[in-house]
């Protein structure tokens, strides 16, 4: 569905040109925006106070030449600037012309490098590496107020650093203005694509939003930036999980703020991933590179950046300045850049999904460390308490199961669009649950988990019941226990009901106790279809 | 010299990784005898010791120095080099050999180099030549002629394409018996090839792509050894030769 190259007109504007294509049809409004209107958007003028980065819009003279150097004396710089020499821009040009690139001999002129994602131990971290271009992307969030035109909306900025240990063109101090446009690139992609739900970030309205802040870190230019930092802020906005929080006080007005080990972090909704595809023109007829290097990128006569999501919706287009392209050579980009946003879309999903899934597992295997640490904690700090401390806790313990069970669905139902399948979203929340459970023996929002065992309350309340008796019965029971790791998963579903005797429940949670540190360690690679089929019973 | 035992005996050192601080040397046991020390050593009264960390060479009858691999070069006097014009002046042409300054080749320095025949670089023009002075502080000073005053090869390299790679790669580039990546690619493949000391390559050939190939196969090369050069080196023919 390409529409006629009649509809694309090409505008100039003082030194930059964009360009207004009026392209496939069906898509919202939000999507496809008019470039202009973008900048005289009231909203960048408040934006002015989170992004200083680009305060001033593209069409400005600049204020942003390259300036300010810091004390680097005439001669070094001279000595430590990084120049193409006269036979490479020939030689780039005559090897384009039979179809190779220089930095590798099996790449096409419209492949891209070799892209790899990594993520860091916290969630919201990721690092990318584009060939040689590396670049780190963190998200992080706060609260705050929101902007007066939009009290129901979160906010979004981007906050590039441009290292110098990535160029050596890059000083410290105020951005140049590579460094402002590959931020404009990206936010105008992720925030007129409406690509990430600004109104799931609000709090309470007019009064507290989340303000997500995605900063990326050039750490090594081999070119291409725009791109690889592109994919570094979805790969961390998909891997990032903001605190949960809930109102409370008296006029439900205090926003209570559950820390990560009270209530798990939620992941932000993001409806589709807007991928940047740059292209590299040469002054020698159509000549095109996607994925251009550092040294094609020097000699290179102009580029566009296009920014398109896998359905073929198009974000963003940028071309700023640069050898005059035609409609026809734009039209053929526009399309690769489609079949590439598929390609990295893909890729990018399939390095979060691993990452799920691998969080989960060092969750689950902590929580089964944690219990039979836990035990022996409890045994000693607490002195001899009553049943009825115990069926308290107890009572607390099922009505917040009753209330959890409802939450794994909203949450897999966020989940549905970026990730996996809904089984393992929810099994993800139990089992992150089931660790959040151990170190809060006494009541408060601890979380259950109502998924895996349903023992877990009735082993709290025998071990607050049955102090002392729990390490030789352990010992005892583990014994027993090989037999009634097949009667186990029964007894699980029917202890949901609270026993009515403690001696009993004690022993058959010390079974379950050690069988079910036995279970945790075999539930991580068990199918997860059979967990859910016996919490239904 | 005699090796002794104890510490700072060179024969134990040489050829072996060395860090800074080592005491390769005891000068105090060795009179009338004149040392050469190249990069990376540095005399403390009677101790020579390590500076950089690398592996310690020795060449007869007394020269030593420690050999490392870096991306930036540390200019020798006598180290043939690949440079690349900034800018003319009157009197030098300002080059960029990647040493912590810029080097100055002067304008006579070519041969039968006269006031009115002074060859014009351009900005970007890419050269090889001969590191003349190289004082620590200074700006080196460069000459596109050898001891005798020959031309020998130097001057503007034209066409072609250049790599930057680590001075390690290039010094292997340079070892004689050839290394085995140039060996094997050269017997199927026909170039001509520049290695500058302060790791730049120059590579040039009929066709681009034998020209990509070559470059590719250099910088691959940086750090495996001698028969997993061979190895790939002939791996990436094999795939050339098929098309």
């Amino acid at each position: 569905a390409h529409s006629s190259s009649e509809l694309c007109r090409a505008t100039l504007e003082g030194s930059s040109s964009t360009i207004l294509c009026s392209f496939p049809v069906h898509r919202p409004a939000g999507i496809l925006r008019h470039p202009f209107r973008v900048l005289k958007n009231p909203r960048v003028s408040l934006q002015k106070k989170l992004v200083p980065v680009y305060s001033s819009p593209l069409n400005s003279q600049p204020s942003i030449t390259l300036i300010s150097a810091p004390e680097a004396s005439m001669d070094s710089r001279l000595a430590n600037t990084w120049r193409p020499t006269v036979n490479e821009k020939k030689f780039i040009e005559t090897a384009l012309a039979s179809n190779l690139r220089i930095d590798d001999y099996n790449r096409k002129p419209i492949e891209y490098r070799q892209l790899t994602i990594n993520f860091g131990r916290e969630d919201g971290s990721a690092d990318v590496q584009l060939g040689h271009t590396h670049v780190m992307g963190f998200v992080s969030s706060q609260l705050v107020q929101p902007y007066r035109e939009r009290p129901n909306e979160g906010t979004m900025s981007i906050f590039t650093e441009f290292s110098p240990m990535a160029d050596p063109s890059f000083e410290l101090g105020r951005p140049g203005e590579s460094a402002i446009e590959l931020g404009r690139i990206i936010d105008r992609g992720l925030r007129e694509s409406r690509a990430v739900d600004m109104e799931s970030l609000c709090v309470l309205a007019g009064k507290l939003v989340w303000a997500i802040r995605i900063d990326l870190h050039i750490l090594d230019n081999g070119g291409n930036l725009v791109d690889a930092a592109n994919v570094a802020a979805l790969a961390a906005l998909l891997t990032f999980r903001r605190p949960e929080c809930s109102l409370g006080g008296e006029n439900g007005q205090e926003v209570v703020v559950h820390p990560p080990e009270a209530k798990d972090p939620l992941p932000l909704i993001v409806h589709h991933l807007p991928i940047a595809v740059t292209f590299g023109f040469f002054s020698t007829e159509y000549t095109m590179v996607v994925d251009p290097t550092h040294s094609e990128e020097a000699v290179m006569g102009g580029r566009m950046t296009v920014t398109v999501n896998a359905s073929g919706d198009i974000c963003a287009i940028q071309k700023a300045g640069g050898v005059g392209v035609p409609q026809s050579e734009i039209m053929r980009c526009l399309r690769l850049a489609s079949d590439k946003a598929e390609s990295i879309t893909k890729n990018i999903k399939d390095a979060v999904e691993a990452f799920n899934t691998e969080r989960m597992l060092r969750k689950i295997k902590r929580h089964s460390t944690a219990v039979a640490a836990n035990v022996s904690i409890e045994n000693d700090v607490k002195g001899q308490k009553d049943k009825l401390a115990g069926q308290r806790v107890n009572e607390s313990s099922m009505s917040q199961m009753e209330r959890l069970k409802l939450k794994p669905d909203e949450s897999s139902i966020s989940q549905n669009d970026g990730l996996g399948s809904e089984t393992r979203s929810s099994d993800q929340i139990s089992s992150q649950r089931a660790e959040g459970n151990a170190p809060l023996f006494l009541g408060g929002p601890s979380s259950w988990d109502p998924h895996t065992h349903g023992v877990d309350p009735d082993f709290l309340k025998a071990s607050l019941a049955a102090q002392g008796k729990s390490n030789p019965k352990a010992e005892q029971s583990s014994e027993d226990s090989d037999d009634d790791v097949a009667m186990q998963e029964k007894d699980a579903s029917e202890d949901v009901k609270p026993p009515s005797l403690a001696t009993d429940s004690s022993e058959t949670v010390e079974e379950q106790k050690t069988s079910i540190v036995k279970k945790t360690l075999k539930d991580a690679v068990k199918p997860k279809n059979r967990r859910r089929k016996k919490t239904r019973s | 010299m005699e090796t002794k035992p104890s510490n700072g005996s060179p024969a134990k050192f040489v050829d072996q990784l060395v860090v800074p601080g080592d005491v390769i040397l005891d000068l105090s046991t060795m009179a009338e005898q004149t040392i050469k020390l190249g990069g990376g050593l540095r005399q403390d009264c009677d101790a020579i010791s390590v500076i950089k960390a690398g592996i310690l060479r020795f060449s007869k009858p007394n020269k030593y120095w420690v050999e490392s691999s870096q991306k930036r070069y540390v200019p020798c006097a006598e180290d043939s080099v690949l440079g690349i014009v900034v800018d003319c002046k009157p009197d030098n042409f300002l080059v960029d050999i990647k040493g912590p300054s810029v080097a100055f080749l002067p304008v006579l320095a070519f041969e039968g180099g006269t006031r009115r025949n002074i060859p014009r670089f351009e900005a970007g023009t890419l050269i090889y030549v001969r590191v003349v002075k190289a004082n620590p502080g200074m700006n080196p000073e460069l000459s596109c002629v050898d001891a005798t005053g020959k031309a020998a090869q130097y001057g503007a390299l034209k066409e072609g394409l250049m790599f930057e790679c680590s001075t390690g790669l290039s010094r292997m580039l340079l070892s004689s018996p050839t290394c085995p990546v140039l060996e094997t690619l050269g017997k199927k493949l026909p170039f001509e090839i520049a290695v500058g000391l302060n790791g730049r390559v120059w590579v040039n050939a009929g066709s681009p792509s034998i020209v990509i190939v070559v470059g590719n196969a250099i910088m691959k090369s940086e750090s495996l050894t001698k028969v997993q050069q061979k190895i790939m080196a002939e791996k990436l023919l094999q795939r050339v030769q098929q098309e």
